[in-house]
């Protein structure tokens, strides 16, 4: 166990570092404007004096090992347009709450939604619940997640009187954005929840338990459930990857002051440090999500090992 | 002949052939590609979709060509006034309404000859929803507050084509009508008085008034816009047709890309035991990324246009295509009719293009047809964080989201809406007869 952890946490090094690397040369190549407040008043003895000072003349390899020193003392750089002079570090520890909590209760309300609802599909095989999940799953996973938020937060907050934009002193505010976040995974946990629990019943065991007279309402939370919760597991990472993509369309949607609206936000004003830093940072998020899925994985359930999950993803 | 003779004669009779007896004994008389699409003809709601699609698919190629169309980048002009026609509601037909006599109007002066009516007795400078508190025979009385707050009232001549404004509904029946021309929420019923019919009052704050019978319009006075127009004045039918038009071409041509870019890589990837330990390791890195934030950057670097963002789309999408091909090819690259292809000699490329593809068609259609929604999506979404396509090239994304910005203002959703609606259509028609193909061309669902 303790060598798969060690070998998992090894390539998600790696990947890191690959990453920040990449990340890094490819902002390299946008133009120079997005290093300046104000690039079309300076004089370009100013501009190549500034560039020089800022080290972005050096060989890129040069600064890619700047840059990594300068990571491994927590330093992002420094914001350029979005607020001038700022340090990026401060700027996303400011940012992150928000994103954090958006994400955590977001991944949450969709467990405790989808499960209950792949369950109730599994269930009522071809009844009311089957035939109303597999609508929404195919709705929610065919129509581009743009769209239906929009619909979201135009309708809903008319129909049930909530704020079409995030308040930090009104609670309610939260309601729409968890929400339509969570939709996503909500329909993924139920399909395949649905699935494993309609492979496990038709397993010999199942039908020995039916057998023996237990009953069906039993049978199905003691046995069938169990038993095709564990590889729903392998799952959780890829959600997470899913609510990184989501947080940054839902929080500038709902205006909240996170670091998905914020990475919107420093698009628009070509901000390229800025830039940098928030893609580095989601791509951290990621892998740690990943690892810490797999690692869960494993524990869970020891037979899965690094070798053999291949076919997870 | 005896009866003997006629029973044995009626035993020596060929069988008919019945086919679904035939399937049962595991013999069938018709080719793989028949009996997927005999399975896929029976889903009903697949077959459907399909032909919506079908119809949207020639429609969008179509819809230029067909007469009294707009260009969908052009800014249409009202041809008396030469102001632009923005926002205008949605409508099949254009009516015209006469204004009763001896109504007072007071007027701008735009242009020569034409007068725009910014309001009927009293002062509307704002949007206002005028209640109709009675109807006479060609004419209704409209309640409205003025500027002010007072509660005013005027007579507005009914429209000579009742069916295109439901009147009928006498009771609570609520006319919108915008009378400043100047409010940039105009929609399209902006009163017109020929400039000879209106006498001067007051030169210094250039109002004119009138006591006489006035023509009053409703725009445009050129042809309907079925699909209304957006907040410059451009056609918004044609642009939700040149929009799909866009995506679908995106759609289509990451689709194509990945496909072969996946099934080249996923083949080697499988193929060639040697690569595999590497490219496994190479997955596991890349796979770790996700793939939003790819699709940011990369739109971020480039400049944005429609080879761009299908570039950037397939950087990304090939990933999941490569891997899978690679799992089935390594568990059917080892059966026993492969090794014995490969024994008689059979070349590595006809092997793996006659023994080892031809298993895999329900998987990569199934891919290709969930990847062109996906793609669709993945356009909105890059356009939405204001890394899309420009304006001057619709798209359902850059549709979707000019409507965005105007669903505070109920009476404009239908930019959103229209666009919207075009767009889960296909996405969903995709979804659906992808995956009811790959259910059909399925092996294991065949005899």
């Amino acid at each position: 166990m303790l060598k798969y952890c060690l070998k998992r946490l090894g390539a998600s090094v790696i990947t890191l570092v690959i990453i920040i690397s990449v990340v890094f040369i490819l902002v390299r190549q946008m133009p120079i404007e997005g290093y300046f407040d104000n690039f079309d008043k300076l004089d370009p003895a100013v501009i190549e004096a500034t560039l020089q000072k800022m080290g972005l003349k050096d060989p890129i390899f040069v600064q890619l090992k700047n840059f990594f020193v300068q990571l491994l003392h927590g330093d992002l750089g420094t914001s350029v347009r979005y607020r001038v002079g700022a340090p990026i570090m401060d700027i996303i520890l400011q940012k992150a709450p928000y994103s954090i909590r958006l994400g955590l209760s977001s991944m949450a309300l969709a467990l405790a939604l989808g499960i209950p609802l792949g369950a109730a599909m599994a269930r009522s095989k071809s009844k009311f619940w089957d035939k109303f999940g597999t609508l929404f799953i195919v709705f929610v996973t065919a129509v581009p997640s743009a769209v239906y938020h929009i619909f979201i937060q135009m309708y809903a907050s008319e129909w049930f009187d909530l704020s079409m934009i995030y308040r930090q002193e009104d609670i309610t505010s939260w309601i729409l954005p968890v929400f339509s976040m969570a939709l996503g995974n909500v329909a993924y946990y139920a399909m395949w929840l649905r699935r494993y629990m309609v492979d496990e019943m038709n397993r010999d065991y199942v039908r020995l338990a039916r057998a023996k007279g237990v009953s069906n309402k039993k049978l199905m939370m003691t046995h069938v459930f169990r038993n095709a919760f564990v590889p729903m597991i392998q799952y959780i990472p890829s959600s997470i990857l899913y609510t990184i993509g989501g947080s940054i369309y839902i929080e500038s949607l709902y205006s909240i002051p996170g670091m998905g609206g914020l990475l919107v936000d420093v698009i628009g004003r070509q901000d390229n440090p800025m830039v940098q830093a928030i893609v580095i940072m989601y791509s951290c998020i990621g892998i740690i999500g990943l690892l810490l899925g797999d690692i869960m994985m494993g524990v869970l359930d020891p037979r899965i090992s690094f070798a053999k999950k291949e076919g997870a993803r | 002949m005896t009866l003997r003779d006629k029973k044995s004669a009626a035993l020596f009779e060929f069988a008919k052939y019945d086919s679904s007896a035939a399937e049962k004994g595991g013999y069938s008389n018709y080719s793989y590609w028949r009996s997927t699409f005999q399975a896929f003809l029976r889903n009903k709601a697949a077959v459907s979709l399909l032909c919506v699609l079908a119809i949207i698919l020639a429609f969008t190629f179509i819809q230029p060509y067909l007469p009294g169309q707009y260009d969908p980048n052009v800014i249409n002009n009202n041809p008396q006034t030469g102001r632009q026609l923005v926002n205008i509601a949605p409508s099949m037909t254009t009516t015209k309404v006469e204004v009763p006599e001896g109504t007072q109007l007071y007027g701008k002066a735009y242009g020569d000859e034409w007068y725009s009516v910014s309001n009927v007795i009293g002062s509307i400078n704002r949007r206002t929803n005028m209640n109709v508190v009675e109807y006479g025979e060609e004419f209704c009385c409209v309640e409205y507050e003025d500027m002010v707050g007072w509660v005013m009232t005027s007579y507005l001549k009914l429209p000579d084509d009742p069916a295109a404004v439901p009147y009928e509904t006498m009771s609570n029946y609520k006319i919108n009508v915008y009378m400043d021309p100047v409010d940039m929420t105009n929609s399209g019923t902006e009163l017109y008085v020929k400039a000879d019919l209106i006498s001067l009052v007051d030169e210094a704050t250039g109002l004119y008034e009138t006591t006489q019978e006035a023509a009053l319009r409703i725009i445009p006075s050129t042809d309907a816009f079925w699909f209304g127009t957006n907040s410059i004045g451009q056609d918004l039918w044609s642009r939700v047709w040149s929009g799909t038009r866009t995506s679908l071409l995106i759609g289509f041509a990451v689709a194509l890309t990945e496909a072969f870019i996946g099934i080249f890589i996923g083949v080697i990837w499988g193929y060639v035991r040697k690569l595999d330990r590497l490219m496994t390791e190479v997955y596991n890195v890349i796979d770790n990324i996700p793939t939003t934030i790819v699709l940011i950057l990369i739109s971020y670097i480039l400049h944005p246009s429609v080879q761009t963002l299908i570039i950037a789309m397939c950087l990304t999408g090939w990933l999941g295509m490569a891997r899978f091909v690679r799992n089935q090819i390594v568990i059917i690259r080892d059966r026993d009719y492969n090794l014995a292809s490969r024994c008689l000699g059979t070349g590595t490329f006809r092997i793996i293009m006659r023994n080892l593809l031809p298993y895999l068609v329900s998987v990569i259609m199934l891919r290709m047809a969930l990847a062109i929604p996906g793609a669709i999506g993945n356009e909105v979404f890059l356009t939405y964080i204001g890394l899309g396509l420009p304006v001057s090239i619709p798209s359902l994304g850059n549709l979707i989201n000019e409507g965005r910005q105007l669903i505070t203002s109920p009476s404009l959703r239908y930019q959103l809406i229209f666009p919207a609606i075009v767009l889960s259509i296909v996405t969903i028609s995709f979804y659906i007869i992808g995956n009811a193909f790959a259910d059909a061309a399925d092996p294991k669902n065949h005899v």
